[in-house]
């Protein structure tokens, strides 16, 4: 490129990027501002159009003539390999050499934009419409047609254009709003529904504004858009939230949402019905929640919030809340907490679920499983009945009965044969306790009675009378005369007996046995208690074993370890329990607790 | 060669009677101590740990006891003196078959045997050639 050889200085100095060509595009001279303008620098061999904007015939006119003027936007490839969109105006100029001054200007922004729009109107749908009242045309854009899917040669008139429009409230609703366009100039902007050139069902969104001349409306014009998808979703999602909020009502779940700084606190409806409160007397406050808490869950679930609110532990708890009414519910809660860039928590937002049916369900089932593990250790009980009394006196006969048939005991026979009779007599008193028991366990709550305890302490005392005088021992019975419990009466003599002729075997030998009974009402219970001041016994060690068959505990040769066993069985039979309190040393009491319905 | 003292540990006195018979009579040992439960054993054992030589060399002990049962016992021997527990071989004589009292008696490593009643003459006889 010559630029030396130039007659037009003014051209040279200009700041802005401007070429002088020929009729066949070729430089002739060019400013100073050309070459960064392209990115170019001196060392670019440079001659041609050509070789800033590549073959330009077609675009440009394939030879320029004089008196051309020509604007066009062409796209580019700069050096840096970034797509440049360059506007390129040719003028002719005034010299008789057929001269050609082009201007450049860079567009990329713009038309960038452009094209986005294009898109974005493309993706959104979105057309455009004009209706001229005074030449009675209509046009539609080509995005309007391709919504209604009819041909771009479709040439519509109005009425057409409200046609489409699905017969009924869709139909009623447009002729309304363009009606009220055309008398008073009112825009409208609605979504309604179409039935397509194709027969397809469209919601659309259709907006308009009047152009008015002379307090008339001379045209209206508007957008239109496919809105179709964007309903359709809508309404997949209104269902699901409905479906969501059916679900969420039958599972008596109930939602709250928490501004914690605010401490603004939103229930929803099933939040005051699980709760047993009017939407009228709540205050809408953390407080109110914690109002409602069971007085003994109070500290744990407020911790329980707090924790979370530190971000130290998930929100899931249990908790009890008192309703108005008094009545007790078991609520689950579950919450997540929502906090600033921070970390400061902003909001928490959870649910609260009923559980109180499953609460008792769980009850009774826990309830079930210790009957369970109760029969079980009887089960075990037998077993070791079996395993020790029955084997013990059966091996007993056998190894004595095995001795005597060999020589072993031949000197000893007499003292053997006694032996032998004596472990088949206890054989025998084994057997029958083990039926005993049998019977017990077999006892049906329906087998229960009112049984006036004091008639039978009477009864037990006098049979044991001479045990009590020959111990000098004092028994005081301060249970009232007309006492009764549900029970069976041969199984509280058999206790009462039992319990008796405990204490005074197990007595001090420095003071004489002193017995007291009396009865305490419990609500729900009756209590007997059994006090003595005998021996006492280790607890820490014998608990365990106390009530159990065959257990003995003091070194006292008419201990069978049966009666504390049996007792416990009868009690357990009418329904009650029997426990214990001792020291050594301190004697013992012992507590038999009826049910006070049946 | 039958050991010369043996202590019977058991609260029933019927099989602590037949056992002494048999025991002497297939020379299982000269002496039998009987005693009726683990303290009256424990009593026994500990003030024979000076004078070694006259510790039982055999000890059966019966599990089921008052007072101080045969599990109690051997918990309190394992805190006795060394010797006492080398130097008598301890075997269980039970009328029990629960499988958790055989299992258990397998947690305490100074235990020689664990029988189940009767006791019979064979048993006798395997406790005396491992002496």
């Amino acid at each position: 490129m010559n630029t030396t050889t130039t007659s037009n200085f003014t051209i040279k100095g200009s700041p802005l990027p401007i070429a002088i060509v020929d009729a066949k595009f070729d430089i002739m001279e060019c400013s100073g501002a050309l070459l960064p303008f392209f990115e170019l620098s001196g060392k670019d061999e440079i001659n041609s159009l050509f070789d800033l904007l590549g073959d330009v015939r077609e675009a440009l006119g394939n030879k320029l003539k004089k008196g051309t003027r020509v604007t066009e936007t062409l796209p580019i490839i700069s050096r840096k390999g970034k797509l440049r969109w360059i506007r390129t105006n040719v003028h002719s100029g005034q010299g008789q050499n057929q001269q050609f001054q082009v201007y450049f200007d860079d567009v990329t922004e713009g038309k960038i934009q452009y094209e986005l729009a294009m898109q974005a109107k493309k993706i959104a749908k979105i057309g455009s419409w004009k209706v001229d009242l005074i030449k009675n045309s209509v046009f539609w854009s080509s995005m309007t047609r391709q919504i209604h899917e009819v041909p771009n040669s479709f040439e519509p008139d109005l009425e057409q254009g409200i046609e489409f429009y699905k017969e009924g409230e869709h139909r009623d609703r447009i002729i309304q709003v363009v009606s009220e366009c055309i008398e008073s100039g009112t825009p409208f902007d609605v979504e309604l529904i179409i039935i397509t050139a194709k027969g397809n069902e469209k919601w659309v969104r259709s907006i308009g504004e009047a152009e008015r001349s002379n307090g008339k409306t001379v045209a209206f014009r508007g957008v239109f858009q496919d809105i179709d998808d964007i309903k359709k979703e809508k309404r997949k999602n209104e269902e699901l939230n409905n479906r969501m909020r059916a679900a969420v009502e039958s599972a008596n779940i109930g939602i709250w949402d928490w501004n914690v700084a605010d401490n603004d606190l939103i229930w929803d409806d099933n939040m005051f019905a699980l709760f047993g409160l009017e939407r009228s007397e709540f205050t809408e406050a953390y407080d109110a929640w914690e109002t409602s808490l069971h007085p003994q869950d109070k500290e744990f679930a407020a911790n329980e919030v707090k924790l979370a609110l530190e971000g130290k532990k998930e929100f899931d708890t249990e908790f009890r809340i008192v309703k108005k009414d008094g009545s007790v519910a078991h609520i689950q809660g579950r919450a997540q907490v929502f906090r600033d860039k921070e970390g400061q928590p902003l909001r928490m937002v959870g649910i609260n679920a009923d559980i109180t049916g499953l609460k008792r369900k769980d009850e009774r089932l826990r309830r079930l499983l210790e009957v369970t593990e109760k029969q079980n250790q009887k089960l075990i009980n037998f077993a070791h009945i079996v395993s020790h009394n029955l084997r013990s006196n059966s091996s007993n006969i056998s190894m004595l009965s095995g001795m005597l048939v060999s020589d072993i005991a031949s000197k000893e026979k007499e003292r053997f044969l006694k032996m032998i009779h004596t472990s088949s007599e206890k054989l025998e008193d084994t057997l029958n306790q083990l039926n005993e028991i049998i019977k017990i366990q077999q006892t049906g709550h329906r087998d229960l009675q009112e049984v006036k305890v004091f008639t039978i302490l009477q009864n037990v005392c006098e049979s044991i009378n001479a045990i009590i005088k020959e111990s000098n021992a004092e028994v005081t019975i301060k249970v009232p005369p007309a006492l009764k419990v549900w029970g069976i009466p041969s199984y509280l003599t058999s206790i009462f007996m039992n319990l008796l002729s405990n204490a005074l075997k197990y007595k001090t030998l420095e003071t004489a046995p002193r017995i007291e009974i009396e009865s305490k009402d419990l609500g729900n219970k009756t209590v007997l208690v059994f006090h003595d001041n005998g021996l006492g016994i280790d607890l820490k060690k014998h608990r365990k074993n106390l009530f159990g068959m065959y257990k003995t505990f003091h070194n006292n040769t008419d201990a069978k370890g049966m009666g504390l066993y049996m007792s416990k069985n009868q009690m357990e039979a009418m329904n009650g329990k029997i426990e214990v309190k001792s020291k050594p040393g301190a004697g013992s009491t012992f507590y038999l607790y009826f049910m006070n319905e049946q | 060669m039958g050991a010369k003292k043996l202590f019977l540990v058991d609260d029933d006195e019927i099989f602590r009677t037949a056992a002494e018979v048999l025991i002497k009579a297939l020379g299982l040992a000269e002496e039998v101590v009987s005693l009726e439960n683990g303290l009256l054993a424990y009593d026994a054992l500990i003030p024979l740990e000076n004078t070694p030589d006259e510790l039982p060399e055999l000890m059966f002990l019966d599990i089921n006891m008052p007072v101080m049962n045969g599990w109690e016992l051997l918990e309190e021997l394992k805190h006795a003196p060394e010797i006492i527990r080398n130097k008598v071989q301890i075997h269980i004589l039970t009328s029990s078959i629960a499988p958790e009292d055989l299992n258990l008696s397998k947690t305490y490593d100074f235990i020689e045997g664990y029988i189940t009643k009767p006791l019979t003459n064979s048993d006798i006889e395997r406790i005396k050639s491992g002496l």
